[in-house]
């Protein structure tokens, strides 16, 4: 017969249920808000015109305006996958965690690793904001250096653990 | 040893854990028909929209027509992709969130709605996509699209999220009172 397996803790499984539904809410809100989020972005662009170089020459200003938006929009569309995607990874990855990892100090230096790696969708909100306050290529380079990267390197991190604690379980 | 030293899961029931994986092996079994018949499902989507000339804005003018069929056929393909990424993803969502919800929220009724939620919610959204792209070539993209939204995305999509939202409140309510 099998042994109950445990689990991880709530605070965990919370940070992963919450990027889950926030993945969730995202991808509605990209498909029946699409109209309402391109305009607030065209908006953000035009109230920052330094930022994104305007020159007064309508042609090319549209060009500019139209790549922001359209970064704001993959932005929150990666945002949506990510967060599914991610908020899955965190939840099985914790949950494995929790059944095989025996020591407690690592356990829970893990999950600290594997929550700071649930957040990285929360860099592709972040990533959609800046390039409309910040300029495009300023506004992506915020978010991959500060966010994206710290965040990727964390969940790399958790997961690299866990497969050595896998790895070093006596069978 | 008790349960607050070492908590342990509880598995959902067995008919939740049926309905995510037939969502997951219906995505496998859609990946794989979309590159093994991929010449066969266009031909039909191209005969479908061919045999409604009007439903499509089909003028009789070559350049013009193919444009429109391209388009279509593109959103044709779209839908059976995104059924496929979100049939299999939206399985181990149910998986993973009926567990949690089976393990925390103690309240039986509660428990079986937002179980019942999830699982029904989860497994029907992705077969929206499927819809879609079956109706575009009798529909045109824009109706086909109006109906898969109408029918399916916005009920089993609002029941997944109100019922995400929920699990999300009984957890954090759960650790703020543990006896809870």
């Amino acid at each position: 017969m099998s042994a109950p397996v445990r689990r991880p803790p709530l605070a965990v499984v919370l940070v992963a249920l919450v990027m889950l539904a926030l993945g969730e809410t995202a991808g509605a809100a990209m498909s029946r808000l699409k109209p309402e989020i391109q305009r607030y972005a065209a908006a953000r662009v035009a109230a920052n015109p330094a930022a994104h170089g305007f020159t007064g020459s309508a042609e090319y200003d549209d060009e500019v305006r139209d790549r922001a938006i359209f970064t704001a929009e993959a932005g929150l569309s990666f945002f949506h996958l990510h967060g599914e995607g991610v908020g899955l990874v965190l939840f099985f990855a914790a949950a494995l965690v929790a059944a095989v990892v025996s020591e407690r100090r690592t356990r829970a230096v893990l999950y600290v690793l594997l929550v700071l790696g649930g957040l990285f969708p929360v860099g592709y909100l972040l990533y959609g904001a800046a390039a409309l306050e910040l300029g495009r290529d300023a506004g992506v380079e915020l978010a991959e250096r500060w966010i994206l990267a710290p965040l990727g390197i964390s969940a790399i991190a958790g997961l690299a653990g866990l497969w050595l604690a896998l790895a070093r379980r006596p069978t | 040893m008790t349960e607050a030293d070492s908590p342990t899961w509880r598995v959902p029931p067995r008919w939740v854990l049926l309905v995510a994986v037939l969502s997951i092996v219906a995505a496998e079994v859609g990946g794989g028909s979309m590159a093994r018949f991929k010449v066969e499902l266009t031909r039909w989507a191209r005969d479908g929209m061919l045999a409604r000339p009007g439903v499509h804005g089909l003028v009789g003018v070559r350049d013009v027509d193919e444009r429109i069929l391209d388009e279509a056929l593109v959103k044709f393909d779209a839908g059976l992709r995104l059924f496929h990424m979100h049939a299999e993803g939206m399985g181990l969502v149910i998986i993973a969130t009926a567990m949690v919800a089976a393990t925390v929220i103690r309240h039986d009724a509660a428990r079986r709605a937002i179980i019942a939620l999830l699982t029904t919610g989860g497994a029907g959204y992705p077969l929206g996509y499927l819809l879609w792209s079956a109706l575009i070539p009798s529909y045109g993209l824009e109706r086909s699209k109006a109906i898969a939204e109408w029918l399916v995305w916005v009920p089993f999509g609002t029941a997944t999220i109100v019922a995400l939202w929920c699990l999300v409140g009984f957890v954090a309510l759960r650790m703020i009172r543990p006896k809870s």
